[in-house]
């Protein structure tokens, strides 16, 4: 199957028309396979996409470029109880998942 | 969904940034596409369950606002395009990656498959999802 999506990458010009990422602290919520979070991490001072779907984890994390590995993480957890402290992150994103 | 909102106003620093980006059902439209040319084919049939998402996603949304927890709620739409070589991959993909959400009527993919094979060497199938991308600022210390 020869599926393109998004080949006008509007979906990465309305994030950065929306968000500035340099040097921020992102959570993605719902991040699946990692599709949205290589449009913009390059620029963050930290990511970490969560998601439920662990397969879609293993995926993100094996695509994951070998300078990524320190600021971008992968875990899986539901969305409603957040393993996280608060005040940790500057940027929030529900990436097609609420 | 309201509690998701109540946690992401937690763990984010006051005056942080939610972005909230998804697709919303509008009877997506399908087209056949070439360098030349564009032909509209008809239109994907939403179901009960999609319409009901976008409606408790929008509620949750308008709680969140309305519980002071954020404001802001810039917003614009835009399409995101799927494309395929052929009409029968289109379909092959709607039957087995969005068979819970949409579906063709087969007057669409009648016309679609027609336009398609009347169309240019290049011509492709394309399908433009509406997109909704809204930005919101957290409020704290109230």
């Amino acid at each position: 199957m020869t599926l393109q999506s998004d080949p006008e990458r509007k979906e990465s010009k309305h994030l950065h028309k929306f968000a500035d990422f340099t040097g921020k602290r992102v959570l993605e919520v719902g991040c699946g396979e990692g599709r949205m979070t290589w449009q913009y991490t390059k620029e963050t001072h930290t990511t970490i996409g969560i998601d439920l779907d662990t397969g879609a984890l293993r995926v993100a994390r094996a695509d994951r470029a070998s300078d990524l590995e320190h600021n971008v993480l992968f875990t899986a957890s539901a969305s409603e109880y957040l393993p996280f402290s608060k005040e940790t992150f500057d940027i929030a994103i529900l990436a097609w998942s609420l | 969904m309201v509690h998701t909102l109540a946690e992401i106003r937690r763990v984010l620093v006051p005056n942080g940034l939610l972005i909230d980006i998804r697709p919303l059902m509008d009877r997506w439209q399908i087209e056949v596409t070439s360098m030349r040319e564009i032909r509209q084919t008809g239109r994907v049939q939403d179901f009960p369950v999609g319409l009901a998402d976008d409606e408790a996603a929008n509620h949750a949304i308008a709680q969140a606002s309305a519980n002071g927890w954020f404001s802001g709620g810039n917003q614009e739409y835009f399409p995101y395009c799927y494309s395929w070589d052929t009409p029968a991959e289109m379909e092959e993909w709607i039957d087995t990656e969005w068979e819970d959400f949409v579906a063709l009527d087969e007057e669409t993919k009648r016309v679609t498959r027609s336009a398609w094979a009347l169309g240019d060497a290049d011509a492709r199938v394309r399908l433009q999802v509406k997109m909704l991308i809204a930005r919101w600022n957290v409020l704290k210390g109230s």
